[in-house]
């Protein structure tokens, strides 16, 4: 928690929340939080969103809906994911069909403790469909980690969100010493670019 | 030089085919080097990208054209792996190491005389009967001149004589040790209070400015000291600190104007002649149109995949490859082998590591339990692996580092992750694999890659002299790990699945036992040279790296004084 105030935190947790609450009801039919899906139907990201709400939730900090997991995953299956698109379907469909069977309602409207309880049948393979359950949770799991704490670049880890939750600081040029029992104490930083020497240093 | 005939042509310009290059385009030869990959800018692969480099390193152009077919037994199917042994491009799979530079120690030369002959094997209470273990025609010696160019001309930082298991050597290393981080301070401490012998590993990662000095090769380019980003292993290094042939040998080799090196080439196989001498490489140029390139000698250094199927699709005219170039003892391909990679994950509360922090390769490291260094009666096995600290990483490769007991999601694995992110190293140990025969390479029937070859097929298991050995160094490692103060401590064993793969192509003083001589050239093909790790006859506890190029020097010395092929 101390690295946490080290970052000032806090007020940007605030804004991301109220981003969130605000722009869920999509204007256009591709447009989610007010971002345009590349891949995913807004059904589906609704889904999606609340999957890594659950895999990475929001507590005193941030989690994986403020930091865009979702259009991580969105982007993703809109590339390099491509070949995952149909079992995102199918796997999203059946998550929702064990939801409706066993409490009524869509997925994303159980309370968290009923969704952590579908999630927990889709990990323990006990929702079989399309395939085996448990490699499907494996693969949401993966993919909403990949979009709090990989590079921001790729749609994700919004505000450096991920980064610092765990007091990673970065793409950092580099270290001038190791940090031996000692909290580094820099802002996390992105590069992109031509690997040339930042001013700085 | 299309329809001429060169001196020689290599197949792969990676570690291997880059240092074959330099030296025997700098002997006056002339060379026609294929790659079948691009030559890459710096900034088109060293971009500090977890996504690109830990995520999807099955998406990268150099890997995911060409698949390999895994299993574990022959009554698989098989399941298609992608890996960046080898990366497809210039400079290999050196652009992307850890730049672990570590010597095999002399023992590692003769498994079967010291171990097996000896009756270690017998005492150690296991029976070897289905592995197929045999010396190197080679030792340490031959070797040792070899390993010193490769550490000054590629630039090792260490410290010679803290090993005390280390073969002896003429030269310290050219380079001081990189700077101490967290996890080698606890284990080196940790390992000492134990009675172990740790030392400082040695690291192809440059720790100040440096350039070859003479008597070595001072065209080598100068190249800047480590930034210790941390972006070391699977990442190209963005300030060439970390040795990569891409940056040394090869543009020393192209300087000399004595080489004709073509990238995207990717071979089809060799051809021969009636006399059953190899003639030359067919290949696919950039548009994917066959051409051949006739040769005097010819060099694979393609690593072990490719070295195993272009010899099994190279028949010839039927007559005397029927069952693959270079196989009259019916061994391509088989005993193949490599790391059952195993970590112990330890958890400090007490201690902040900042694993992010520093060179992978800058290790503490014990060769206690590493070769023959160490009393194997009753314990079910022979020989080891060298322990580690490891434990580098952005939050994306350490993810899925949780503890058996902590939920791997929700709010649990989040405050883990917090917590313990910063506060997490592991021991890791690289067990050797004994070679059998039925662990091989053979290629697909059906499933082809984009040229229309075949896919290399890898059958492999560990097997009971391995699983003996992972259980026993797990307890060390976790020894290790709880010695330095972890407040909680958990083995993940091997994935099914050998890394750091060698053999194939092995080499052995008898040719009805192995495919090449001690110089990696075939017994039956003397004008066919095979050079990497494919030709380990047993491996180490060891990474191939400095091994493999060293091999490289050597063979090229070997051919450059073969005057009368060149005439």
């Amino acid at each position: 928690m101390s690295q946490f105030l080290t970052f000032h935190f806090w007020p940007l947790y605030e804004r991301t929340i109220s981003v969130n609450l605000v722009k869920m009801k999509s204007q256009s039919s591709r447009e989610y939080r007010g971002e345009r899906l590349q891949s995913l139907t807004v059904r589906q990201a609704r889904f999606v969103d609340a999957i890594a709400g659950r895999i990475l939730p929001t507590t005193d900090t941030p989690g994986a809906i403020e930091a865009g997991a979702v259009f991580y995953i969105d982007r993703a299956l809109a590339g390099p994911y491509r070949h995952l698109r149909s079992r995102y379907g199918r796997g999203l469909r059946a998550l929702n069909q064990n939801a409706k069977a066993r409490f009524g309602i869509s997925f994303e409207k159980l309370s968290g403790e009923q969704q952590d309880s579908v999630l927990s049948d889709l990990e323990s393979g006990k929702i079989t469909e399309p395939r085996k359950g448990e490699e499907f949770f494996a693969l949401l799991r993966t993919h909403v980690l990949e979009g709090v704490f990989g590079e921001p670049s790729y749609g994700g880890n919004r505000d450096l969100i991920g980064w610092k939750l765990v007091g990673f600081p970065g793409q950092q040029w580099g270290y001038p010493e190791t940090y031996i029992n000692k909290v580094v104490d820099l802002s996390p930083v992105t590069w992109e670019g031509l690997p040339k020497k930042p001013e700085q240093s | 030089m299309n329809e001429m005939t060169a001196d020689v042509c290599i197949v792969g310009v990676g570690a291997v085919g880059g240092i074959l290059a330099k030296q025997l385009t700098s002997a006056g030869l002339k060379v026609v080097a294929l790659e079948r990959g691009p030559a890459l800018k710096t900034a088109e692969y060293a971009q500090r990208d977890s996504i690109r480099y830990i995520a999807r390193p099955d998406q990268l152009e150099g890997v995911r054209h060409e698949p390999r077919i895994f299993r574990t037994s022959s009554s698989q199917p098989g399941m298609l792996r992608y890996g960046t042994s080898p990366f497809n491009v210039l400079g290999g799979s050196m652009l992307l190491w850890t730049g672990q530079a570590s010597r095999f120690m002399p023992g590692d030369f003769k498994v079967y005389t010291n171990e097996v002959a000896s009756g270690v094997a017998d005492r150690a209470g296991v029976d070897l009967s289905a592995y197929d273990v045999v010396d190197w025609p080679i030792g340490y010696d031959d070797l040792e001149p070899y390993y010193e160019r490769f550490e000054w001309e590629f630039g090792v930082a260490g410290v010679a004589g803290m090993n005390p298991f280390a073969g002896r050597r003429r030269k310290p290393y050219p380079l001081p040790p990189l700077k101490m981080t967290a996890r080698m301070q606890l284990f080196g401490e940790a390992a000492k209070r134990l009675g172990y012998h740790p030392f400082i590993g040695p690291a192809a990662v440059t720790s100040e400015p440096y350039r070859p000095p003479a008597p070595y090769d001072t065209r080598i380019p100068e190249r800047p000291a480590c930034v210790y980003c941390g972006h070391c292993n699977h990442y190209g290094c963005h300030v060439n600190a970390k040795a990569s042939s891409l940056h040394t040998a090869i543009p020393v080799a192209l300087q000399t104007g004595n080489l004709d090196l073509r990238t995207g080439c990717k071979a089809a196989a060799i051809t021969t002649d009636d006399g059953g001498q190899a003639t030359g490489v067919k290949y696919f140029d950039p548009n994917g149109v066959l051409q051949e390139q006739r040769a005097r000698v010819v060099i694979l250094s393609a690593f072990v995949f490719e070295h195993v199927r272009l010899l099994l699709l190279s028949k010839g005219n039927g007559k005397h490859f029927k069952n693959g170039l270079a196989n009259s003892s019916g061994l391509v391909g088989k005993c193949f082998f490599g790391h059952g990679d195993m970590r112990v994950y330890g958890l400090f509360d007490n201690f902040i590591i900042n694993g992010f922090i520093g060179s992978g390769a800058a290790a503490m490291r014990i060769d206690d339990f590493n070769g023959n260094n160490f009393d194997h009666t009753g314990l079910g096995f022979i020989r080891g692996g060298t322990v580690g600290c490891s434990g580098d990483g952005t939050p994306v490769s350490r993810m899925d580092v949780v503890p058996p007991d902590v939920r791997s999601w929700g709010k649990e694995y989040k405050e883990y992750f917090m917590r313990y992110y910063t506060r997490t190293f592991d021991v890791h140990m690289a067990p050797e694999t004994l070679p059998r025969r039925d662990n091989c390479i053979d290629l697909d029937s059906r499933r082809r890659d984009r040229w229309g070859l075949p896919l290399p097929r890898v059958t492999f298991a560990f097997h009971e002299n391995e699983k003996r050995m992972h259980l026993f160094l797990a307890d060390i490692g976790e020894q290790i790990l709880r010695e330095a103060g972890a407040s909680r401590v958990w083995t993940e064993l091997p994935r099914p699945a050998p890394t750091r793969q060698c053999g194939g192509t092995r080499m052995g003083a008898d040719p009805k036992n192995s495919v090449v001589n001690g110089y990696c050239q075939s017994h039956d093909v003397p004008n066919l040279f095979i050079v990497g790790s494919s030709v380990f006859p047993t491996m180490s506890g060891y990474p191939a790296t400095a091994t493999i190029s060293a091999l490289a020097y050597r063979t090229a010395e070997y051919i450059e004084q073969q005057r009368d092929w060149f005439r």
